[in-house]
Protein backbone atom coordinates (compact mmCIF):
# COMPACT_ATOMS: atom_id res chain seq x y z
CA UNK A 1 0.00 0.00 0.00
CA UNK A 2 1.56 3.37 -0.65
CA UNK A 3 1.19 6.45 1.54
CA UNK A 4 -2.27 6.99 3.32
CA UNK A 5 -4.57 9.66 1.76
CA UNK A 6 -5.12 12.87 4.04
CA UNK A 7 -8.99 13.80 5.09
CA UNK A 8 -9.34 17.33 6.50
CA UNK A 9 -11.14 17.72 9.70
CA UNK A 10 -13.15 20.73 10.41
CA UNK A 11 -15.37 21.87 13.03
CA UNK A 12 -17.42 24.72 12.16
CA UNK A 13 -18.98 24.76 14.98
CA UNK A 14 -22.86 26.64 15.78
CA UNK A 15 -24.44 28.43 13.36
CA UNK A 16 -27.22 30.15 11.27
CA UNK A 17 -29.16 27.48 8.76
CA UNK A 18 -27.74 30.24 5.87
CA UNK A 19 -24.19 30.02 6.55
CA UNK A 20 -24.18 26.15 7.06
CA UNK A 21 -26.13 25.62 3.45
CA UNK A 22 -23.49 28.39 2.19
CA UNK A 23 -20.59 26.20 3.35
CA UNK A 24 -22.18 23.10 2.06
CA UNK A 25 -21.94 24.71 -1.61
CA UNK A 26 -18.66 26.25 -0.98
CA UNK A 27 -16.49 22.88 -0.11
CA UNK A 28 -18.22 21.26 -2.93
CA UNK A 29 -17.51 23.63 -5.47
CA UNK A 30 -14.28 23.99 -4.21
CA UNK A 31 -14.06 20.44 -4.13
CA UNK A 32 -14.88 20.35 -7.83
CA UNK A 33 -12.33 23.04 -8.42
CA UNK A 34 -9.37 21.31 -7.02
CA UNK A 35 -9.12 24.02 -4.43
CA UNK A 36 -10.63 21.99 -1.22
CA UNK A 37 -8.82 18.82 0.00
CA UNK A 38 -11.06 15.59 0.98
CA UNK A 39 -12.56 16.99 3.72
CA UNK A 40 -15.00 15.65 6.78
CA UNK A 41 -16.75 18.47 8.52
CA UNK A 42 -18.44 18.87 11.74
CA UNK A 43 -21.38 21.43 12.15
CA UNK A 44 -24.13 22.53 14.33
CA UNK A 45 -26.87 24.14 13.77
CA UNK A 46 -29.39 27.11 15.52
CA UNK A 47 -32.88 25.83 15.66
CA UNK A 48 -33.88 25.64 11.76
CA UNK A 49 -36.15 23.69 9.61
CA UNK A 50 -34.18 22.61 6.22
CA UNK A 51 -36.31 21.32 3.21
CA UNK A 52 -34.26 19.18 0.60
CA UNK A 53 -33.51 20.79 -2.56
CA UNK A 54 -36.67 19.90 -4.20
CA UNK A 55 -39.15 20.77 -2.06
CA UNK A 56 -41.42 23.63 -1.57
CA UNK A 57 -40.94 25.36 1.37
CA UNK A 58 -45.08 25.96 1.81
CA UNK A 59 -46.09 22.11 1.38
CA UNK A 60 -43.37 20.68 3.62
CA UNK A 61 -43.32 23.54 6.64
CA UNK A 62 -45.36 25.31 8.93
CA UNK A 63 -43.83 28.80 7.91
CA UNK A 64 -45.85 30.67 10.37
CA UNK A 65 -45.09 28.40 13.23
CA UNK A 66 -41.67 28.87 12.11
CA UNK A 67 -41.52 32.68 12.12
CA UNK A 68 -43.44 32.68 15.27
CA UNK A 69 -40.73 30.74 17.10
CA UNK A 70 -37.42 32.19 15.51
CA UNK A 71 -37.26 28.79 13.49
CA UNK A 72 -34.50 29.74 10.56
CA UNK A 73 -35.93 28.25 7.31
CA UNK A 74 -33.82 26.84 4.59
CA UNK A 75 -33.07 24.86 1.31
CA UNK A 76 -30.69 22.58 1.65
CA UNK A 77 -28.26 21.51 -1.51
CA UNK A 78 -29.03 17.90 -0.71
CA UNK A 79 -31.78 15.58 -1.54
CA UNK A 80 -34.59 13.95 0.39
CA UNK A 81 -37.02 15.60 2.83
CA UNK A 82 -37.94 18.29 5.06
CA UNK A 83 -36.18 17.74 8.49
CA UNK A 84 -36.07 20.33 11.33
CA UNK A 85 -32.34 20.73 13.47
CA UNK A 86 -31.52 22.48 16.93
CA UNK A 87 -28.87 22.36 18.93
CA UNK A 88 -29.09 18.88 20.07
CA UNK A 89 -28.30 17.54 16.90
CA UNK A 90 -24.84 16.97 15.06
CA UNK A 91 -24.39 17.11 11.16
CA UNK A 92 -21.44 14.99 9.87
CA UNK A 93 -20.16 15.56 5.93
CA UNK A 94 -18.12 14.37 3.81
CA UNK A 95 -16.23 16.13 0.73
CA UNK A 96 -14.76 13.19 -1.27
CA UNK A 97 -14.44 12.28 -5.16
CA UNK A 98 -16.56 9.52 -7.13
CA UNK A 99 -13.93 6.93 -7.23
CA UNK A 100 -12.34 7.60 -3.54
CA UNK A 101 -14.41 4.63 -2.03
CA UNK A 102 -13.68 2.41 -5.61
CA UNK A 103 -16.67 2.70 -6.74
CA UNK A 104 -19.11 5.41 -8.78
CA UNK A 105 -22.64 3.78 -7.63
CA UNK A 106 -24.30 6.48 -5.88
CA UNK A 107 -26.49 3.90 -3.81
CA UNK A 108 -23.38 2.31 -2.92
CA UNK A 109 -21.23 5.28 -1.82
CA UNK A 110 -23.99 5.96 0.17
CA UNK A 111 -24.03 2.71 1.84
CA UNK A 112 -20.23 2.49 2.23
CA UNK A 113 -20.53 6.14 3.93
CA UNK A 114 -23.37 5.13 6.25
CA UNK A 115 -21.94 1.98 7.55
CA UNK A 116 -19.03 3.79 8.37
CA UNK A 117 -20.95 6.70 10.13
CA UNK A 118 -22.98 3.64 11.71
CA UNK A 119 -19.53 2.08 12.84
CA UNK A 120 -18.42 5.34 14.56
CA UNK A 121 -22.04 5.68 16.20
CA UNK A 122 -21.62 2.10 17.67
CA UNK A 123 -17.98 3.37 19.07
CA UNK A 124 -20.72 5.37 21.03
CA UNK A 125 -22.23 2.29 23.04
CA UNK A 126 -25.41 2.05 20.87
CA UNK A 127 -25.92 -0.82 18.28
CA UNK A 128 -26.43 1.44 15.45
CA UNK A 129 -26.96 -0.04 12.06
CA UNK A 130 -27.33 1.30 8.22
CA UNK A 131 -30.87 0.77 7.01
CA UNK A 132 -31.12 1.21 3.19
CA UNK A 133 -31.53 3.42 1.83
CA UNK A 134 -30.17 5.96 3.70
CA UNK A 135 -30.99 5.84 7.09
CA UNK A 136 -28.60 4.71 10.59
CA UNK A 137 -30.68 3.11 13.04
CA UNK A 138 -31.15 1.50 16.69
CA UNK A 139 -32.97 -1.89 17.02
CA UNK A 140 -35.10 -0.14 14.42
CA UNK A 141 -35.38 3.29 15.56
CA UNK A 142 -33.93 6.11 13.31
CA UNK A 143 -31.11 7.99 14.57
CA UNK A 144 -29.43 9.45 11.32
CA UNK A 145 -30.65 10.76 8.40
CA UNK A 146 -28.22 11.55 5.17
CA UNK A 147 -28.30 12.79 1.48
CA UNK A 148 -25.89 14.15 -0.86
CA UNK A 149 -25.14 16.11 -3.62
CA UNK A 150 -22.70 16.01 -6.38
CA UNK A 151 -20.82 18.45 -8.84
CA UNK A 152 -19.15 16.64 -11.70
CA UNK A 153 -16.54 14.13 -10.17
CA UNK A 154 -16.90 15.80 -6.65
CA UNK A 155 -19.50 14.42 -3.74
CA UNK A 156 -20.61 15.72 -0.66
CA UNK A 157 -22.39 13.24 1.95
CA UNK A 158 -23.76 14.70 5.25
CA UNK A 159 -26.18 12.80 7.99
CA UNK A 160 -27.46 14.15 11.11
CA UNK A 161 -27.46 12.44 14.14
CA UNK A 162 -29.61 12.95 17.18
CA UNK A 163 -28.05 13.68 20.58
CA UNK A 164 -30.91 14.99 22.25
CA UNK A 165 -33.80 15.22 20.25
CA UNK A 166 -37.67 16.76 20.79
CA UNK A 167 -40.13 14.96 18.50
CA UNK A 168 -43.00 16.59 19.21
CA UNK A 169 -40.66 19.96 18.19
CA UNK A 170 -39.95 18.71 15.44
CA UNK A 171 -43.97 17.76 14.33
CA UNK A 172 -45.04 21.36 14.83
CA UNK A 173 -42.13 22.68 12.59
CA UNK A 174 -43.03 19.77 9.53
CA UNK A 175 -46.28 19.76 7.65
CA UNK A 176 -46.31 16.05 8.21
CA UNK A 177 -50.11 15.48 7.76
CA UNK A 178 -50.31 13.89 12.16
CA UNK A 179 -53.71 15.30 11.92
CA UNK A 180 -55.08 13.06 9.51
CA UNK A 181 -53.30 9.86 10.93
CA UNK A 182 -54.94 8.09 13.96
CA UNK A 183 -53.60 8.48 17.04
CA UNK A 184 -51.67 4.72 17.04
CA UNK A 185 -50.28 5.99 13.99
CA UNK A 186 -48.61 9.08 15.56
CA UNK A 187 -47.34 7.05 18.35
CA UNK A 188 -45.86 4.59 16.36
CA UNK A 189 -44.22 7.42 13.90
CA UNK A 190 -42.42 8.75 17.68
CA UNK A 191 -41.67 5.24 18.01
CA UNK A 192 -39.47 5.36 15.28
CA UNK A 193 -36.96 7.71 16.21
CA UNK A 194 -34.30 7.48 19.05
CA UNK A 195 -31.74 10.17 20.47
CA UNK A 196 -27.96 8.75 22.11
CA UNK A 197 -29.35 10.58 25.03
CA UNK A 198 -32.40 8.40 25.58
CA UNK A 199 -30.12 5.33 24.79
CA UNK A 200 -27.53 6.28 26.98
CA UNK A 201 -28.96 8.00 29.83
CA UNK A 202 -27.15 11.02 29.26
CA UNK A 203 -25.86 12.73 25.52
CA UNK A 204 -22.14 12.31 25.14
CA UNK A 205 -19.93 15.21 24.78
CA UNK A 206 -19.69 16.46 21.17
CA UNK A 207 -15.64 15.98 21.39
CA UNK A 208 -16.34 12.21 21.98
CA UNK A 209 -19.05 12.05 19.01
CA UNK A 210 -16.97 13.69 17.15
CA UNK A 211 -13.51 11.85 17.51
CA UNK A 212 -15.73 8.52 17.58
CA UNK A 213 -17.09 9.54 14.03
CA UNK A 214 -13.97 10.63 12.83
CA UNK A 215 -12.28 7.42 13.80
CA UNK A 216 -14.47 5.54 11.98
CA UNK A 217 -14.03 6.96 8.81
CA UNK A 218 -10.49 7.20 8.83
CA UNK A 219 -10.27 3.21 9.39
CA UNK A 220 -12.74 2.73 7.04
CA UNK A 221 -11.23 4.74 3.92
CA UNK A 222 -7.64 4.19 5.21
CA UNK A 223 -7.06 7.90 5.17
CA UNK A 224 -4.94 10.23 7.91
CA UNK A 225 -7.08 12.35 9.96
CA UNK A 226 -5.57 16.23 9.36
CA UNK A 227 -7.46 18.42 11.58
CA UNK A 228 -7.80 22.55 10.77
CA UNK A 229 -8.91 25.04 12.52
CA UNK A 230 -10.56 27.24 9.52
CA UNK A 231 -11.31 27.12 5.67
CA UNK A 232 -8.40 28.18 3.25
CA UNK A 233 -8.02 31.57 1.94
CA UNK A 234 -10.39 30.51 -1.73
CA UNK A 235 -12.87 29.08 0.19
CA UNK A 236 -13.22 32.09 2.44
CA UNK A 237 -13.45 33.73 -0.72
CA UNK A 238 -16.30 31.51 -2.22
CA UNK A 239 -18.19 30.95 1.03
CA UNK A 240 -18.61 35.01 1.10
CA UNK A 241 -20.08 34.81 -2.14
CA UNK A 242 -22.20 31.98 -1.60
CA UNK A 243 -23.74 32.68 1.82
CA UNK A 244 -25.05 36.43 -0.38
CA UNK A 245 -26.65 33.87 -2.86
CA UNK A 246 -28.06 31.56 -0.41
CA UNK A 247 -28.92 33.99 2.72
CA UNK A 248 -32.08 35.52 0.72
CA UNK A 249 -36.07 34.70 -0.05
CA UNK A 250 -34.98 33.84 -3.83
CA UNK A 251 -33.01 30.60 -2.52
CA UNK A 252 -35.93 29.82 0.07
CA UNK A 253 -38.37 30.02 -1.74
CA UNK A 254 -37.63 29.17 -5.23
CA UNK A 255 -40.16 26.65 -6.54
CA UNK A 256 -38.84 23.64 -8.09
CA UNK A 257 -42.29 21.89 -9.42
CA UNK A 258 -45.68 23.06 -9.00
CA UNK A 259 -47.28 22.58 -5.48
CA UNK A 260 -49.28 19.14 -6.31
CA UNK A 261 -51.39 17.01 -3.59
CA UNK A 262 -50.06 15.71 -1.19
CA UNK A 263 -53.03 13.36 -0.08
CA UNK A 264 -52.48 10.85 2.95
CA UNK A 265 -54.15 7.49 1.44
CA UNK A 266 -55.12 4.55 4.09
CA UNK A 267 -56.52 1.17 3.33
CA UNK A 268 -57.41 -1.89 5.71
CA UNK A 269 -56.81 -5.24 4.63
CA UNK A 270 -57.89 -8.43 6.03
CA UNK A 271 -55.49 -11.19 5.27
CA UNK A 272 -55.29 -14.97 6.66
CA UNK A 273 -52.30 -13.85 8.68
CA UNK A 274 -54.39 -10.73 10.25
CA UNK A 275 -55.23 -7.68 9.87
CA UNK A 276 -53.16 -5.11 8.34
CA UNK A 277 -53.17 -1.01 7.60
CA UNK A 278 -50.99 0.90 5.50
CA UNK A 279 -50.85 4.84 5.08
CA UNK A 280 -49.12 5.93 2.23
CA UNK A 281 -48.11 9.63 1.67
CA UNK A 282 -48.59 10.03 -1.96
CA UNK A 283 -46.62 13.08 -4.36
CA UNK A 284 -49.52 13.57 -6.68
CA UNK A 285 -47.23 16.43 -9.04
CA UNK A 286 -44.37 13.80 -9.40
CA UNK A 287 -46.49 10.63 -9.14
CA UNK A 288 -44.06 9.31 -6.41
CA UNK A 289 -45.12 7.44 -2.84
CA UNK A 290 -43.09 9.70 -0.24
CA UNK A 291 -43.62 7.75 2.85
CA UNK A 292 -46.01 4.66 4.04
CA UNK A 293 -46.79 3.53 7.06
CA UNK A 294 -47.81 0.01 7.86
CA UNK A 295 -49.48 -1.37 11.26
CA UNK A 296 -50.74 -4.82 11.87
CA UNK A 297 -51.73 -7.54 14.35
CA UNK A 298 -50.18 -10.02 11.74
CA UNK A 299 -46.93 -12.51 13.06
CA UNK A 300 -43.67 -11.95 11.74
CA UNK A 301 -40.13 -12.17 12.84
CA UNK A 302 -38.13 -9.64 13.15
CA UNK A 303 -41.14 -7.37 13.65
CA UNK A 304 -38.56 -4.70 12.51
CA UNK A 305 -39.13 -6.02 9.29
CA UNK A 306 -42.39 -3.22 8.81
CA UNK A 307 -39.88 -0.74 9.73
CA UNK A 308 -36.97 -1.63 7.54
CA UNK A 309 -40.05 -2.12 4.45
CA UNK A 310 -41.22 1.65 4.92
CA UNK A 311 -37.43 2.97 4.74
CA UNK A 312 -36.89 1.41 1.64
CA UNK A 313 -40.06 2.53 0.12
CA UNK A 314 -39.49 6.01 0.60
CA UNK A 315 -39.43 8.33 -2.83
CA UNK A 316 -40.67 5.29 -4.99
CA UNK A 317 -42.20 6.42 -8.07
CA UNK A 318 -45.61 5.10 -8.40
CA UNK A 319 -44.49 2.90 -11.41
CA UNK A 320 -41.90 1.18 -9.15
CA UNK A 321 -44.22 -0.17 -6.50
CA UNK A 322 -44.08 -3.26 -7.33
CA UNK A 323 -40.91 -4.08 -8.23
CA UNK A 324 -39.35 -2.09 -5.15
CA UNK A 325 -41.10 -4.80 -2.90
CA UNK A 326 -40.13 -7.76 -4.60
CA UNK A 327 -36.42 -5.93 -4.64
CA UNK A 328 -36.95 -5.92 -0.73
CA UNK A 329 -38.71 -9.30 0.04
CA UNK A 330 -35.86 -10.86 -2.73
CA UNK A 331 -33.16 -9.78 -0.05
CA UNK A 332 -34.67 -9.57 2.91
CA UNK A 333 -34.71 -12.67 5.58
CA UNK A 334 -37.98 -12.54 7.34
CA UNK A 335 -40.56 -15.99 8.68
CA UNK A 336 -43.68 -14.84 8.13
CA UNK A 337 -47.04 -16.47 9.31
CA UNK A 338 -50.22 -16.90 6.80
CA UNK A 339 -48.80 -13.53 5.17
CA UNK A 340 -46.41 -13.05 1.74
CA UNK A 341 -45.10 -10.16 0.38
CA UNK A 342 -48.34 -9.88 -2.15
CA UNK A 343 -50.68 -8.60 0.97
CA UNK A 344 -47.95 -6.24 1.38
CA UNK A 345 -48.41 -5.27 -2.09
CA UNK A 346 -52.26 -5.10 -2.06
CA UNK A 347 -52.94 -2.76 0.91
CA UNK A 348 -50.46 -0.34 -0.55
CA UNK A 349 -52.23 -0.58 -4.02
CA UNK A 350 -55.73 -0.49 -2.36
CA UNK A 351 -54.61 2.76 -0.81
CA UNK A 352 -53.32 4.12 -3.77
CA UNK A 353 -56.70 3.53 -5.73
CA UNK A 354 -58.47 5.12 -3.50
CA UNK A 355 -57.16 8.34 -4.21
CA UNK A 356 -59.69 11.12 -5.63
CA UNK A 357 -60.73 10.23 -9.08
CA UNK A 358 -60.58 13.88 -9.89
CA UNK A 359 -57.39 14.46 -9.02
CA UNK A 360 -55.93 11.78 -10.82
CA UNK A 361 -53.85 12.58 -13.82
CA UNK A 362 -55.24 10.25 -16.75
CA UNK A 363 -53.35 7.29 -17.89
CA UNK A 364 -50.20 7.95 -15.79
CA UNK A 365 -50.58 5.06 -13.34
CA UNK A 366 -52.52 2.23 -14.69
CA UNK A 367 -52.49 -0.19 -11.62
CA UNK A 368 -50.53 -3.30 -12.44
CA UNK B 1 -28.08 -1.29 -30.49
CA UNK B 2 -25.00 -0.81 -29.07
CA UNK B 3 -24.48 -1.97 -25.27
CA UNK B 4 -21.24 -2.08 -22.62
CA UNK B 5 -21.65 -4.24 -19.95
CA UNK B 6 -25.35 -4.48 -20.00
CA UNK B 7 -25.79 -0.50 -20.49
CA UNK B 8 -27.64 0.32 -24.07
CA UNK B 9 -25.60 3.03 -25.42
CA UNK B 10 -27.60 3.67 -29.47
CA UNK B 11 -24.52 3.86 -31.95
CA UNK B 12 -25.85 6.59 -33.61
CA UNK B 13 -26.24 9.10 -31.07
CA UNK B 14 -23.46 11.57 -30.14
CA UNK B 15 -21.84 10.97 -26.42
CA UNK B 16 -20.21 13.40 -23.73
CA UNK B 17 -17.99 10.67 -21.94
CA UNK B 18 -17.07 13.05 -18.94
CA UNK B 19 -20.66 14.22 -18.60
CA UNK B 20 -22.15 11.12 -18.99
CA UNK B 21 -24.55 12.40 -21.23
CA UNK B 22 -25.86 11.78 -25.20
CA UNK B 23 -26.44 14.33 -27.73
CA UNK B 24 -28.56 13.83 -30.48
CA UNK B 25 -28.62 16.70 -33.42
CA UNK B 26 -31.93 17.43 -34.87
CA UNK B 27 -33.25 18.82 -38.39
CA UNK B 28 -33.58 21.83 -37.06
CA UNK B 29 -29.99 21.97 -36.00
CA UNK B 30 -31.02 22.17 -32.36
CA UNK B 31 -30.01 19.39 -30.35
CA UNK B 32 -31.47 17.07 -27.73
CA UNK B 33 -29.39 16.09 -24.38
CA UNK B 34 -30.27 13.32 -22.32
CA UNK B 35 -28.84 11.15 -19.22
CA UNK B 36 -27.22 7.62 -20.52
CA UNK B 37 -28.30 4.48 -19.58
CA UNK B 38 -24.84 4.01 -17.71
CA UNK B 39 -25.76 7.32 -16.11
CA UNK B 40 -28.92 5.94 -15.00
CA UNK B 41 -27.31 2.64 -13.86
CA UNK B 42 -25.23 5.01 -11.13
CA UNK B 43 -27.75 7.25 -10.15
CA UNK B 44 -30.43 5.22 -9.36
CA UNK B 45 -34.20 5.70 -9.83
CA UNK B 46 -34.60 9.34 -10.20
CA UNK B 47 -37.46 11.41 -8.47
CA UNK B 48 -37.31 14.88 -9.34
CA UNK B 49 -35.88 16.42 -12.41
CA UNK B 50 -35.70 20.38 -12.28
CA UNK B 51 -34.58 21.64 -15.98
CA UNK B 52 -32.33 24.98 -16.72
CA UNK B 53 -35.65 27.49 -17.89
CA UNK B 54 -36.34 28.00 -21.74
CA UNK B 55 -34.92 30.88 -22.84
CA UNK B 56 -32.01 30.52 -20.53
CA UNK B 57 -28.38 30.47 -22.11
CA UNK B 58 -25.98 26.90 -20.81
CA UNK B 59 -22.55 26.76 -21.33
CA UNK B 60 -20.65 23.65 -22.22
CA UNK B 61 -20.14 21.13 -19.48
CA UNK B 62 -22.37 23.70 -17.21
CA UNK B 63 -25.40 22.40 -15.60
CA UNK B 64 -28.43 21.73 -18.18
CA UNK B 65 -30.99 19.97 -15.27
CA UNK B 66 -30.65 19.11 -11.71
CA UNK B 67 -31.88 15.66 -11.17
CA UNK B 68 -32.20 13.74 -7.57
CA UNK B 69 -32.29 10.16 -6.86
CA UNK B 70 -31.66 7.95 -3.88
CA UNK B 71 -31.19 11.37 -1.82
CA UNK B 72 -28.45 12.23 -4.47
CA UNK B 73 -28.71 15.81 -6.05
CA UNK B 74 -26.60 17.32 -9.16
CA UNK B 75 -26.51 18.46 -12.16
CA UNK B 76 -26.82 16.64 -15.42
CA UNK B 77 -24.27 18.96 -17.89
CA UNK B 78 -24.58 19.81 -21.59
CA UNK B 79 -21.64 19.36 -23.40
CA UNK B 80 -22.99 22.12 -25.69
CA UNK B 81 -23.19 25.74 -24.95
CA UNK B 82 -26.60 27.91 -26.30
CA UNK B 83 -30.00 28.69 -25.23
CA UNK B 84 -32.64 26.09 -23.39
CA UNK B 85 -35.78 25.93 -26.40
CA UNK B 86 -37.70 23.01 -24.68
CA UNK B 87 -37.75 21.34 -21.54
CA UNK B 88 -39.61 17.90 -21.12
CA UNK B 89 -43.39 18.13 -19.29
CA UNK B 90 -43.68 14.41 -19.19
CA UNK B 91 -40.25 14.17 -17.49
CA UNK B 92 -41.27 16.57 -14.44
CA UNK B 93 -44.87 15.05 -14.40
CA UNK B 94 -43.04 11.36 -14.26
CA UNK B 95 -38.94 11.86 -13.43
CA UNK B 96 -38.98 7.95 -13.51
CA UNK B 97 -39.39 8.49 -17.58
CA UNK B 98 -35.38 9.06 -17.29
CA UNK B 99 -34.92 5.74 -16.18
CA UNK B 100 -37.83 3.89 -18.13
CA UNK B 101 -36.69 5.24 -21.62
CA UNK B 102 -33.39 7.72 -20.97
CA UNK B 103 -32.87 7.59 -24.75
CA UNK B 104 -36.51 8.46 -26.04
CA UNK B 105 -39.05 10.56 -24.21
CA UNK B 106 -36.66 10.54 -20.69
CA UNK B 107 -34.76 13.36 -22.83
CA UNK B 108 -33.71 16.37 -20.28
CA UNK B 109 -33.32 19.72 -22.42
CA UNK B 110 -33.51 20.74 -25.81
CA UNK B 111 -31.10 23.76 -26.61
CA UNK B 112 -30.11 26.11 -29.52
CA UNK B 113 -26.57 25.51 -30.40
CA UNK B 114 -24.11 28.64 -30.31
CA UNK B 115 -21.18 26.84 -31.58
CA UNK B 116 -21.82 23.41 -32.74
CA UNK B 117 -19.06 23.06 -34.88
CA UNK B 118 -16.37 24.12 -31.65
CA UNK B 119 -18.21 21.98 -29.28
CA UNK B 120 -19.09 19.17 -31.07
CA UNK B 121 -15.43 18.10 -31.02
CA UNK B 122 -15.21 16.63 -28.03
CA UNK B 123 -18.35 14.28 -28.66
CA UNK B 124 -17.74 10.72 -29.76
CA UNK B 125 -19.95 8.37 -31.36
CA UNK B 126 -20.11 4.70 -32.60
CA UNK B 127 -17.27 3.00 -31.54
CA UNK B 128 -15.35 5.34 -30.09
CA UNK B 129 -17.95 6.40 -27.95
CA UNK B 130 -18.45 2.54 -27.24
CA UNK B 131 -14.95 1.74 -26.52
CA UNK B 132 -14.44 4.97 -24.32
CA UNK B 133 -17.34 3.85 -22.03
CA UNK B 134 -15.84 0.58 -21.92
CA UNK B 135 -12.82 2.60 -20.11
CA UNK B 136 -14.85 4.51 -18.20
CA UNK B 137 -16.96 1.69 -16.52
CA UNK B 138 -13.63 -0.26 -16.17
CA UNK B 139 -12.33 2.93 -13.66
CA UNK B 140 -15.33 3.14 -11.98
CA UNK B 141 -15.63 -0.41 -10.99
CA UNK B 142 -18.75 -0.73 -12.49
CA UNK B 143 -20.11 -3.94 -12.31
CA UNK B 144 -23.14 -3.42 -14.94
CA UNK B 145 -26.57 -2.38 -16.05
CA UNK B 146 -28.88 -4.38 -14.28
Amino acid sequence: MSEKISLRVLDTGLRRAAENMALNRTLLECHQAGDSPHTLRFLRFEPCALVGFHQNVEQELRVDHCRTEGIDIQRRITGGGAIYFDPGQIGWELYLDRRFLGTADMGEIARRICEAAADGIRRLGVDARYRPRNDIEVDGRKISGTGGAFDGNSIMYQGTLLIDFDVERMLRVLRIPAEKLSDKAIASARERVTNLRELLGEPPPLARVQSALAEAFAEAFQVDLVPEDDLNPREQTHFAQALVEIDSEDWVYQRHRPAGGMPLLEAVHRCPGGLMRAGVMLDEARDIIRQVWITGDFFMNPRRMLVDLEASLKETPVAELETNIHRFFDAYRVEMLMLSREDFLQVLRKALDSRDPASTRAGTHAAG
Amino acid sequence: MGAVKGCDLPEELLYSIDNNVWVRREDDGNITVGMTAYACSLAGQVVSYTPKKAGKDVKKDKSCATVESGKWVGPAKTPISGEVVATNDAVSASPGLINQDPYGQGWLVKIKPADWDADAVDLKTGADALAAFQAKMDADGFKGCA
